[in-house]
């Protein structure tokens, strides 16, 4: 294979197709819609926080009117004076609720103790007043009523808070993962952006494949191909047309991903660098996935391209590939409750599934490692499988103009040496 | 003498149940127009496509340029009969990406791209969209990337379908330029008249056999009817000499019988005192000689 002509196909793949208007429309596209996004939030932010502001200022809050005649929670302790307002009795509270001087009326009866029984009124049956009045905030003060003097301060602040808790991970040599590695923000900053970079190699791996089935497909249409593989093989010419279209899509990705950069205000990068840092591996096995799974579909799709008589056509093919392949996202449900499942473990070993079924298993959760290892090894056997096959289907479908090649023209391809 | 630029021996190709081509033998010589001739179907595409390493042969053998199919790539122009350009690529842009694949280095893809363009009145359309082009100016253009490498044999199949008059003369110009640089063209067509005065040597192929190999001269001899040509036309009616007389564009064709002879009909003529201005001995055009092989052949 002469690499000086894989190179020149591969400039010429990649020139012209970041010049079409729509790989220029589609790219921007992304950071466009981040950019009116962030105007839009940027413009209405301010006055939320208004509105949110004057919403639980202290002046505004309204407050909750108790009437108690177990005799527990009058006075009102000065904890709770800021939430809770004491009346007399129950005519002149419910005054007060229909002034909308107070939000809630909460009525203890005497025999509060015996039958924990209270009633609480509202004035609309709204979800502000079913939040006010939601056991969560009414509670702590029941609770206080109760043991205020029966039991010492810290006792008590056991009591509305019974736990903090610590999660430490056993890890496989007996060590144990502390806190501060595996907080929340670790796990769901991990998460997000494990899955976006995921998905972001998934639509890169098809917008390249797509250009490269546009591209064999336009060349076929417009009989160019022909004159180019008198000139070069029919290898080369896939070759440079896998590496060309290969970096269109990942010009695409990486403009994507600044562009995400920079309307972060380098946030994105951070919690990015800091998913990368916490798992190299993940990353490097990420990366490794999405080579092999380019490549696997770069070839389907060429392939594809060739044996269409049409654009349309080989679209057409190429659909059925893209189904299988999106079987994955299709489960991707069912991996947040277990990403190690028989039905995922599976696709990991099928190649046309095994690059995005893994990559969304990292995403998720720690795959075993016979399944990390087994899936790279079926990929790098399928890969030159698909590439032998696909380059003797792409070879003799080239010059099949206005005829489809026949499954069995495709058997016989495949069995002549 | 000459090694042989190409030199086919017994090659076949069989798609499926149909043999394309079937034991097809013939030599090209190095600085000769050859014409490769036959109609629609009968395996001239396919025979040029396995000198081209496109397909690859069933059984046979084929060397082009001493090698391989495949080895010279970079030493063969090649105008195949399906052809086209990237449509939204600039005139220029698509010659000089067609000659570096050819090995030509960019600069000198470019330089040469001038000089053809300018050659075959297209210099300022080099900046233009090739589907801003008419069809006889991107056959053009289509021929410019088949010579512009310079190569020693250039391979043209069907370069006169659907060009008019003047971009056919435009053609036969640049096709018979090549000839005296010295260069060996392979010409595949079905229309005779343009093989006729280009190629001195032909294979004629119908259904996948070559029916017809040699010097268009002497195969035109060998096909000579038993005809003269006179004129002005005389009325041969009751000769006994003469089978058929028919007149087309004001030169009569006689047809003689098998025991008659030129020299036996001229004597007669003077015998009657008939005044003529022409008498010579009547050709075979190719394209009688085509039709006639072609239907003639029995591999119906």
């Amino acid at each position: 294979m002469n690499n000086k002509m894989v190179q020149l196909v591969a400039w010429h793949e990649y020139s012209t197709n970041v010049r079409r208007p729509g790989f220029i429309f589609a790219t921007l596209l992304f950071p466009a819609l981040g950019l009116i996004g962030l105007i839009v939030a940027t413009f209405f932010s301010g006055q939320a926080v208004n509105i949110l502001r004057n919403q639980f200022t202290p002046d505004t809050i309204q407050k909750i009117g108790v009437v108690d005649s177990s005799g527990l929670y009058t006075p009102v302790a000065e904890r709770f004076a800021n939430r809770f307002v004491a009346y007399s009795n129950e005519d002149e509270a419910k005054t007060a609720l229909g002034d909308s001087k107070i939000s809630a009326l909460l009525i203890i009866p005497s025999n509060y103790v015996s039958s924990g029984a209270v009633t609480i009124y509202t004035k609309d049956a709204n979800l502000s007043s079913a939040v006010s009045t939601d056991t969560t905030n009414i509670n702590p003060f029941l609770v206080n009523g109760l043991l205020k003097d029966k039991v010492d301060e810290a006792t008590l602040a056991r009591v509305n808070r019974p736990a903090t808790t610590t999660r430490l991970t056993l890890e496989a040599k007996g060590q144990t993962t502390p806190e501060a590695n595996r907080n929340s923000f670790a796990f769901t900053g991990g998460f997000i952006v494990s899955y976006a970079v995921t998905l972001l190699l998934f639509v890169s791996i098809f917008s390249s494949a797509n250009y490269l089935l546009r591209s064999i497909s336009e060349e076929k249409e417009n009989r160019v191909i022909e004159i180019l593989i008198s000139s070069i093989s029919p290898l080369e010419l896939l070759a440079g047309k896998v590496i060309g279209l290969g970096s269109v899509g990942l010009t695409q990705v990486v403009v994507w991903i600044a562009s995400s950069f920079i309307l972060s205000g380098g946030l994105a990068g951070m919690a990015a660098g800091f998913v990368i840092a916490l798992n190299p591996l993940t990353f490097l096995l990420a990366v490794i996935y999405f080579v092999l799974g380019y490549l696997l579909y770069a070839v389907i799709m060429a392939t594809a391209g060739s044996l269409g008589t049409s654009m349309r056509e080989s679209q057409q093919i190429a659909g059925l590939f893209s189904f299988v392949a999106a079987i994955p996202w299709m489960v991707n449900g069912f991996l947040f409750v277990n990403p190690n499942m028989l039905v995922a473990r599976v696709l990991s070993y099928i190649p046309l599934t095994a690059p995005m079924m893994m990559m969304l298993r990292l995403a998720i959760g720690q795959p075993p490692i016979e399944d990390i290892v087994g899936s790279i090894v079926v990929l790098i056997i399928s890969v030159p499988i698909f590439l032998w096959a696909g380059a003797k289907i792409f070879r003799s479908g080239l010059l099949m103009y206005g005829k489809r090649l026949s499954i069995k023209e495709i058997w016989k391809v495949l069995r002549s040496a | 003498m000459l090694d042989p630029v190409l030199y086919v021996d017994q090659l076949s190709k069989t798609y499926s149940s149909l043999i394309a081509v079937n034991k097809i033998s013939f030599e090209v010589n190095r600085g000769e127009v050859f014409g490769l001739l036959g109609p629609n179907g009968a395996g001239k595409t396919t025979t040029i496509r396995m000198l081209m390493d496109i397909i690859a042969p069933d059984s046979g053998t084929a060397l082009v340029l001493g090698q391989k199919p495949g080895a010279m790539r970079h030493r063969i122009g090649y105008l195949p009969e399906e052809r086209g350009l990237y449509r939204g690529l600039k005139v220029r842009e698509t010659l000089v990406y067609l000659g570096q694949l050819k090995g030509m280095d960019k600069k000198e893809a470019e330089k040469k791209s001038d000089e053809w363009l300018a050659r075959v009145d297209l210099k300022d359309w080099g900046k233009n969209k090739i589907q801003e082009l008419s069809r006889g100016m991107q056959q053009k253009v289509q021929l410019i990337a088949s010579v512009l490498h310079d190569p020693d044999l250039i391979i043209l199949d069907e370069p006169f379908q659907g060009l008019d008059p003047v971009n056919v003369e435009a053609v036969r110009s640049i096709i018979r330029g090549l000839r005296d640089a010295g260069k060996t063209v392979v010409l595949s067509a079905h229309e005779m008249s343009q093989v006729e005065v280009l190629c001195e040597r032909i294979a004629l192929i119908n259904h996948g056999q070559i029916v017809l190999y040699g010097n268009l001269k002497e195969i035109k001899k060998q096909f000579a009817p038993n005809a003269i040509e006179i004129a002005p036309p005389l009325s041969f009616e009751g000769w006994g000499e003469v089978l058929r007389a028919e007149v087309i564009d004001g030169k009569q064709k006689v047809y003689l019988t098998e025991s008659a002879t030129p020299r036996d009909l001229l004597k007669k003529i003077f015998e009657r005192g008939m005044m003529i201005d022409r008498f010579e001995m009547a050709t075979a055009s190719l394209d009688e000689i085509f039709v006639k092989v072609v239907k003639g052949d029995t591999h119906e």
